[in-house]
Parts: C-alpha cells; sequence; structure tokens
C-alpha cells in the first residue's frame, strides 16, 4: 500500500517527540553512524570543494597549482564538451522520466486488473529493477549487436531494417535511453499500482453513476489523486537518469564520438583517464548542485508526507 | 456485457504477456547465450536454442577472472552489510524511539542516501590514495557505506516505528537498562525488518560500478568490474561473459522473488510502502 508515512512528516515526528529531551544513551547510539557519513561524505566533500580550486593535472605533475575558480569559468566558458554533456543528461533524464511515466501508468492500470496473479506478474517484473546496470549494459550489447544481434535479426523478420543500435552518433544515445526504460519502467508501474490500490472506491461508484466517462474518471479524480505519488517517482527517476553511468561506459564508451557523453562519463573521463582532478572535482560539484535541487524538493515531498 | 468483459480480460492478459516478454527475454537471451559455444554466438540468422546445454563456460570462467571477482564482490558486499548495519541499526532506533536531533538528522541521513557517486568517487579516490587503501577491499567496505548506512537507517526505522512501545517500557519499569529494552526487546522483534535491510544493502553493494571503478584496479576486481572488462577486452569470450553476468544477476533475481513487497519500499527511500 502506498501511503504518507505519518511518522515522517514534520508534524508526525514532532507530535512523537518526547516531552523530555532525548536521553544521552540517545545520543550515544547514532553517533557512529554520524561519524561514519561526516567521514564518508562530508570530508571528501570539503576536500574535493578545496581540489576544485586547484589545477592537479597528475598526467603532467603531481603539483597543484591554486587556480581560484578559474576551473569553473572553464566549465562554463571554455571547455567545448561539457555543456554538450549536460545538454545529454537532461536529454535522457526528460525522454527517459516521460517515456517510464507513461509506460509505467499503463502498465499500472492492467497490472491491478488481474487478480491472485498480480503477486508473481510483479516479482518477475522486479527483475529487471534488481539487477546490476553492468548486467543491463551486457544484455543491451549482445542484442543490439549489428551483426548477430537477435533483435535486429526479429526486426528483419517483419521487413524493418534495424539501425546501428550502439554504432550510430544519431541513434547511440537512443539505445542508452532504451536501456534505462527496460530496467525501470516496471519499478514505476509497481509504485503507481500500489498507489492506484489506495484509492477511494466509493467516489469512482458514484462519479460512475453521476454518468462520467472512464476517460473523465481517469484525468479528474485518478491522475489528481495520484499526483503526489506521481512527483515523488519523477523526482527519484530524475535524479537517478541524471546519475546514469554503468551503461554508457560498457555500451558505447561515450561514443561512437562523443554521441553518448554524459555529465557523469565525461567527470569520469576528466578525472580517471585525463587525471585532471582539479577539474574533475569542479564538474562534479556542478552536478552535485543539479542532485541537490532535485533531492531538496523530494526531501521537501516527503516531510509533507504523500497523503 | 458478458462478451465484452471476456474481450477486456483478453486484452489484459495480451497487454501483461508482452509485458513479461519485453522485459523478461534480455534476460533470458544472457542465459542462452552463456550456453553457446562461440562459433553459436555469432551465428546469424541468431540461434535461439543452443544444441549443446553444458556449463562449460561457467566453469572456465569461474577458474578465469570470474573466480576472484565472485570472492571479491562476496566479501565487500557481506563486509559491508555487516558494518552497515552495526552502525545503521542503533541510529534508525535511537531516531525511532528519541527522535535524536529532531527531524533535520533523520532528513540529513536521507539526503546522503541520494549522492551522486560521481561527485564522491574523485575525493575518496585522492583520499585513499593518500592512505594507501586504493585496490583495496577495504576502499569499497568504506565507500560503500556512504549509500548503505543512510539506506539502513530509513529502513529500519520504519520497522521500529510500526513496533509498539508497551514491551520496551514495560521492561525499563521492570528496571531493565535502555541497552537492554533494544537489544532484548526491540531489536528481537525488528528481526525481519534488519534481515530484509541486510539482503537489500547486499544487493546493492553487489551491484554497484561506478566507485570499484575509481577506487580499485588489479588486486580487486568486482563482478560488475570483471564483466566490464571481458566486454572491452580482446577476443570477446561471449559465452564466458554471459556465465558470469548469470552468475551476477541469479541471486539478485532470487532476493527479488522472495522480497517483492519491501523492494519498492527500499527503493523509494521508505515512501512508499510496496
Amino acid at each position: 500500500m502506498a501511503q504518507a508515512r505519518e511518522q515522517d512528516t514534520a508534524a508526525g515526528l514532532a507530535a512523537r517527540v518526547p516531552r523530555s529531551r532525548p536521553p544521552f544513551f540517545a545520543w550515544l547510539m547514532v553517533l557512529p553512524a554520524v561519524a561514519v557519513l561526516l567521514a564518508v561524505t562530508v570530508y571528501p566533500l570539503i576536500y574535493s570543494l578545496r581540489e576544485s580550486f586547484y589545477r592537479l593535472e597528475l598526467s603532467f605533475s603531481p603539483v597543484a597549482h591554486w587556480v581560484g575558480l578559474q576551473n569553473y569559468v572553464d566549465a562554463f566558458t571554455k571547455d567545448p564538451r561539457f555543456w554538450p554533456a549536460m545538454g545529454r543528461s537532461f536529454y535522457l533524464v526528460g525522454f527517459g522520466v516521460l517515456i517510464e511515466l507513461v509506460l509505467g501508468l499503463g502498465l499500472a492500470l492492467v497490472l491491478n486488473r488481474l487478480g491472485r496473479a498480480r503477486t508473481i506478474v510483479t516479482a518477475l517484473l522486479l527483475v529487471p529493477v534488481m539487477i546490476a546496470p553492468v548486467a543491463v549494459a551486457i544484455e543491451g550489447v549482445v542484442i543490439f549487436n549489428n551483426s548477430w544481434g537477435p533483435l535486429n535479426y526479429l526486426l528483419s523478420e517483419i521487413g524493418i531494417s534495424g539501425p546501428i543500435w550502439l554504432g550510430d552518433r544519431s541513434v547511440a544515445l537512443n539505445s542508452i535511453l532504451l536501456a534505462d526504460v527496460w530496467q525501470w519502467t516496471p519499478f514505476v508501474a509497481i509504485i503507481l499500482a500500489a498507489g492506484l490500490r489506495t484509492l477511494p472506491e466509493e467516489q469512482y461508484e458514484a462519479a460512475e453513476i453521476d454518468g462520467a466517462t472512464r476517460w473523465r474518471l481517469f484525468t479528474t479524480m485518478t491522475l489528481p489523486l495520484l499526483q503526489p505519488l506521481i512527483i515523488v517517482t519523477v523526482l527519484i527517476r530524475a535524479m537517478d537518469i541524471f546519475k546514469t553511468f554503468d551503461t554508457i561506459y560498457v555500451m558505447t564508451g561515450g561514443g561512437p564520438g562523443s554521441s553518448t557523453e554524459t555529465a557523469s562519463f565525461y567527470t569520469y573521463l576528466q578525472g580517471l583517464q585525463f587525471f585532471s582532478f582539479g577539474y574533475a572535482a569542479a564538474i562534479s560539484y556542478i552536478q552535485l548542485i543539479v542532485i541537490t535541487v532535485v533531492a531538496t524538493l523530494l526531501v521537501r515531498r516527503m516531510r509533507k508526507g504523500l497523503g | 456485457m458478458k462478451g465484452w468483459s471476456i474481450v477486456k480480460n483478453g486484452l489484459t492478459w495480451f497487454v501483461v504477456a508482452v509485458a513479461l516478454a519485453f522485459f523478461l527475454l534480455p534476460v533470458v537471451w544472457i542465459l542462452i547465450t552463456s550456453f553457446k559455444a562461440q562459433g553459436e554466438v555469432f551465428h546469424y540468422p541468431p540461434i535461439f536454442w543452443p544444441k549443446n546445454i553444458d556449463f562449460r563456460h561457467f566453469s572456465s570462467v569461474l577458474q578465469g577472472p570470474g573466480g576472484h571477482a565472485l570472492k571479491a564482490s562476496l566479501i565487500v558486499a557481506s563486509a559491508n552489510t555487516m558494518l552497515s548495519l552495526l552502525v545503521g541499526v542503533p541510529t534508525a532506533y535511537s531516531l525511532s524511539r528519541f527522535a535524536v536531533g529532531g527531524k533535520h538528522l533523520a532528513f540529513w541521513i536521507l539526503s546522503i542516501r541520494m549522492f551522486p557517486p560521481v561527485a564522491s568517487a574523485v575525493p575518496l579516490f585522492l583520499l585513499f590514495q593518500k592512505y594507501h587503501l586504493l585496490d583495496t577491499y577495504w576502499a569499497l567496505i568504506i565507500a560503500y557505506l556512504t549509500f548503505n548506512v543512510p539506506f539502513v537507517v530509513w529502513f529500519v526505522k520504519g520497522f521500529f516505528d510500526d513496533l509498539p512501545r508497551d514491551l520496551e517500557e514495560a521492561a525499563l519499569v521492570d528496571g531493565a537498562t535502555r541497552w537492554r529494552a533494544f537489544t532484548g526487546i526491540a531489536l528481537r522483534l525488528a528481526v525481519p525488518g534488519i534481515v530484509t535491510s541486510a539482503l537489500l544493502a547486499f544487493v546493492f553493494s553487489w551491484n554497484e560500478f561506478l566507485l570499484a571503478l575509481f577506487l580499485t584496479r588489479s588486486q580487486v576486481r568486482t563482478l560488475p568490474v570483471a564483466l566490464a572488462n571481458l566486454v572491452g577486452g580482446h577476443e570477446i569470450q561471449w559465452g564466458e561473459i554471459g556465465a558470469l553476468t548469470v552468475i551476477a544477476i541469479v541471486p539478485v533475481v532470487a532476493l527479488a522473488l522472495v522480497l517483492q513487497r519491501y523492494v519498492v519500499r527500499g527503493l523509494t527511500f521508505g515512501a512508499v510502502k510496496g
């Protein structure tokens, strides 16, 4: 059941806070986790912020020079690869979220028409969601293969000449997109199916008696009632698609040319291939800002609860 | 009216069948590939059912790079899961029962779960280089705490929230220490939730690729990195790659079937109870 986690909303928490201050013991219990998280996230963040003000190119010299904001200025003005890479990330986010939402909603409606079989169908649909993105990418490489892959063979059987999925500049990014749609549409469908089951049936019956058509019910009742859940789903998917890396690394390596080079993949190139750590730190900070904006919206939504 | 409902049911099942085929056949195709001889892989038209079903690729890949990778993945994922539980479960309890740090602490921890790995990869690389931790199990065991500690905290907190407090309060009145009330009562009752969180945390570590790529080289290679290397190598052995992919996804698929209703809850930061 999709429902507001009342305890987690601001009002819910306030109601549950004991009158007295938390005992010392309670603080002791959170201490290890807070220490670990400070050490593995906040410390590296500060470290990399410092790094981003230096020019550190390990392929030339181990000595870092202070350059102030130059790395950021370069990213915004000088680097011809950074903005196109950001553009591709947003392309994947935009179309990925849109396609997964539309297909997911359709699939959710169908899922809820199943009786007992729904449980097993749902479990099977979770298989793509749970497996490693690298495994998804390997499926992609094998299935999209131009000379011996099954996909273009099947397409040719019905008279369609399939594209060169991973080797054509104008197609490759869409093949990456297709891999994401394959892996995550079931996730969206299962969330929305759970949400649909919480909708009040009586209201629907009443509206149907009043002679509302199916389509009108869907647009005037289902979608608005489902809206909070849809927003949370969209934000989660947007954040994850923006981080896409594994499938690109395995399926195309950013190519052909730079046609599948997204922001996260370009950061990897700058860091681990070109060893420009200062610059890589700077552009990873720019992405962090994008993620933070989305994450803030998401956390705000979750604080309010989904009701 | 009755005929119409038969048509609608038929249509429903048709859509379900198409969806299942679309979402499962790629996985089945990898399984088929793992049984194929090298010549069969490159055959056109593609061979949909290989002549011999044997497991030679499984044994050969496990004797090669796959064996090391399997071991590395098992070590990293188990150790990371245990550490995540060790620091995460008490925190979950404290946040649930005492609302320590108000809502801010809880949501700070949640926001770390959303952190992009590429942003922590570069600084962790530089830090681990400084402390000579690159290319060790510890590098990944530590790095994976960034996502698994917040995950365990939020997931298990949800379970503690659902447990009645009465038993613990009664124990406290009877003179038990708070620690006893936690370990003796709450922890026991939350065992199903804790086990589920452990299994999901294990999967998240098991599947991780980007940090492993940054932080390890030749000594430690987890399954996803080993797979990526095999695909990028010369004379690609598709049978072996198929076999190693199957090895990497079988435990996860088994868990997907068992943990069904918790997976969605785990992947949405507890926002949606599946």
